[in-house]
């Protein structure tokens, strides 16, 4: 079975309170701050490899199975990729583009164009980016695919014979279990780098995965250097033109400062009289 | 020659026949090695890092984790198991009567030995950012301790011991200071050991024990007491295990700093001992010399620990300088906070050149001699002090309270020119290579 995971290099989401709006509002400035994958992607690449590899032997694929990661961005985006081959995926892909001629739209119709090339079974990704948080590529991909898609994704669970796959999603009052063929989209959430979140019939039951996506062992990094990776320009692939267009950003406005009351009377007779909350 | 002032042209040289590579800065390699520590560093080593210093937990899971997340246990052991077999091919080679295989020595480039300098040393730097005494208890447990068994110890004690040390499966604490003799550590040495038929019998006190309240595996280094004038005695060491008869290991001692690493005594009364734990099973070891190897090691480590906290007092206090409103605006356009950066920053330069130089030497297949190792710790050490101390200074009340870390760096910065030789000492080693060089 073979896995695509796009990834996307996101500003230190850590320190998203640094970021700066540019004069007149034109765009978001994130300068100064580190880039990092993004967290959802990285879940997205965990589980890729959960669903790949025996736990007990992290370090292998199973046969016959890989992970491919692809990303849009800038040439400094291969390092974001050298991390996931670091983590244990197999091969990369750099298109070369600039993140501004970039919306979601036109990265679904991209990723589709990479689907067409590379044929994978599954797509795992990030539900959104913690930057732009549109939550809307794999929505799209899906739908232009023709493929079924589950999104925020908790719990996957691949079918022994590998042609479906059931994921639980989180939703009000309990899970819902959700049965894709493959080929498929799914979407993952934060649970889904939890213990147990992973099923693919070839770790033991009994095993427990860290919580979290894994780090990179210092011996992997090494490896990872000789990992194929190849680097492309975005026009490559024959799509283009975005349709988002942004029209202004604003911080949000500063906060006041909250009052102090001396006792529980005068709390309550505020909420009533001011806040009219009573 | 035409006469006019340009160079005379040179012949292009093709590529590959002029490798010349100088370590002028972070491969994408390094860089990504660096990212993955940081990140474990920032995830799992700064949420504890106030219990870390209030020492209500201690280092060692932390490093635990470290260690299998980042695949080092692995290497270790596969280090360890190679020490194993070597020691072996040299006790057979000895009964056969032969002359004991020499330790392969690499003649020219060696890349890999580069890389795996700069593998050891970026964890260190990172580690140093929030937690330098991490570094000082792992240090101590997976390098000193071990090291010491593997360069005089049989097949067997190597298997033994060193093995559970390289792998943190047990911790490791190497005892040579006394109350009575740091510096002069051979010197003053009270600690004995006295043969009894098969057995030995020990005898001492050592203090300043870095894991010493929690070690599993002590290598304990006395004299070998035979009736002679204590100068005259061989050095020799012992392996010992936590609760033998007669050892006993004092809770952890309060100090300046280094919350993290827990420092304590030992007290040795009648212990007796079998001639397996007699490091090297021979009272010929090469005591004193031995020490060299470990000096050098030691302190190349103590540059990389230099640079994280520098790296990290330059980056908290740029920070601070740029936010801090003072006489209504930033204080970093005060020229006497600028000179406070920009001294900062050259000795961030500094120290990670010679870092580059270090990590560049390995893969030259070379190494720095007692004196250079001597000067690169003795600049390191100090310009870390310095750093840390005009950072306190910058943040001004904020960097006398806890809440803003700089202080606890200022007083983890000082034991680096303590330990591993005093400066004082790196300075007369230096002046004495210097003098004897004539």
């Amino acid at each position: 079975m073979k896995i695509l995971v796009p990834l996307k290099r996101t500003a230190d989401p850590d320190n998203a309170n640094k970021i700066k709006i540019a004069p007149g509002g034109a765009k978001v400035v994130t300068d100064g701050l580190e880039p990092k994958p993004n967290p959802f992607d990285e879940y997205a690449v965990e589980s890729a490899l959960r669903l790949t590899e025996n736990g007990t032997n992290p370090k292998a694929r199973l046969a016959g199975d890989s992970v491919v990661v692809a990303t849009f961005g800038a040439k400094e985006a291969s390092q974001t990729l050298r991390q996931a081959l670091a983590m244990g995926a197999d091969s990369g892909l750099l298109f070369e583009a600039s993140d501004e001629n970039l919306d979601g739209d036109l990265v679904a119709r991209a990723l589709a164009k990479v689907v067409e090339r590379e044929k994978p079974d599954l797509v795992v990704m990030g539900k959104q980016a913690v930057d732009g948080d549109s939550n809307q590529v794999g929505q799209i991909l899906a739908e232009r695919l023709g493929w079924p898609s589950a999104t925020f994704a908790m719990s996957i669970e691949l079918s022994q014979d590998k042609k479906s796959v059931i994921v639980g999603r989180e939703v009000d009052g309990g899970v819902i279990k959700l049965k894709l063929a493959l080929p498929a989209v799914i979407t993952v959430d934060l649970r889904i780098v939890a213990p147990k979140s992973i099923t693919n019939h070839v770790t033991p039951q009994t095993h427990n995965y860290q919580e979290g996506a894994r780090y990179a062992p210092l011996p992997m990094i090494m490896a990872a250097k000789k990992k194929p990776l190849a680097e492309a320009p975005f026009a490559s692939l024959g799509v283009e033109g975005v349709k988002t267009s942004y029209v202004k950003f604003e911080a949000p406005p500063a906060r006041k400062a909250g009052i102090k009351v001396k006792d529980v009377p005068e709390l309550v007779q505020r909420l009533r009289a001011e806040a009219k909350a009573l | 020659m035409s006469g006019g002032l340009a160079p005379a042209p040179f012949a292009p040289v093709a590529r590959g026949v002029l490798e010349f590579r100088p370590m002028i800065e972070w491969d994408e390699m390094h860089l990504s090695m660096r990212d993955a520590v940081r990140k474990f560093v920032e995830s799992e080593v700064k949420p504890k890092r106030d219990a870390l210093e209030r020492e209500e937990i201690l280092p060692y899971d932390i490093l635990r984790k470290f260690f299998d997340a980042f695949g080092v246990a692995e290497m270790n052991r596969a280090r360890g198991e190679s020490e194993v077999r070597r020691a072996q091919k040299r006790e057979e080679a000895v009964a056969r009567g032969e002359a004991p295989p020499a330790r392969a020595k690499r003649d020219g480039p060696d890349p890999q030995a580069g890389l795996e300098l700069a593998m050891r040393m970026i964890p260190v730097i990172e580690f140093c950012k929030y937690s330098p005494g991490l570094i000082t208890a792992l240090g101590v447990s997976a390098g000193l301790t071990p090291n010491a068994i593997i360069s005089k110890g049989t097949a067997r004690q190597i298997e033994r011991w060193a093995l559970p040390l390289l792998t943190l499966e047990k911790v490791g604490a190497w005892a040579i200071t006394e109350p009575g003799s740091g510096s002069d550590a051979f010197g003053s040495m009270k600690s004995t050991a006295r043969r009894d038929g098969d057995e030995y019998v020990l005898n001492g006190s050592k203090t300043f024990i870095t894991n010493g309240p929690y070690a599993d595996t002590i290598v304990f280094i006395c004299k070998l007491d035979e009736g002679n004038a204590p100068s005259e005695r061989k050095v020799v060491s012992f392996v010992l295990d936590r609760g033998t008869k007669g050892l006993e290991q004092s809770k952890p001692l309060r100090k300046m700093g280094q919350h993290s690493s827990p420092t304590g005594e030992l007290f040795l009364e009648d212990v007796r001992v079998g001639r397996d734990r007699l490091i090297g099973e021979s009272e010929e070891g090469r005591g004193r010399e031995g020490a060299k190897e470990t000096f050098v090691s030691e302190r190349t480590l103590v540059a990389a620990m230099a640079l994280g906290i520098i790296e990290q007092c330059l980056s908290l206090s740029t920070e601070y300088a740029r936010t801090r409103i003072q006489f209504g605006k930033p204080i970093g356009e005060f020229q006497l906070i600028q000179l406070k950066l920009a001294k900062m920053e050259v000795a961030r330069m500094n120290v990670q050149n010679l870092i580059f130089r270090q990590i560049a030497m390995a893969a030259e297949g070379k190494s720095m001699d007692l004196a250079e190792a001597s000067a690169c710790k003795l600049y390191s050490a100090q310009a870390t002090m310095e750093v840390a101390l005009e950072a306190v200074q910058l943040f001004g009340g904020n960097g006398y309270m806890s809440e803003f870390h700089v202080e606890q760096l200022c007083r983890d910065a000082k034991v680096l020119q303590i330990y591993g030789g005093t400066d004082e000492i790196q300075i007369s080693q230096i002046a004495r290579t210097l003098l004897a060089r004539g």
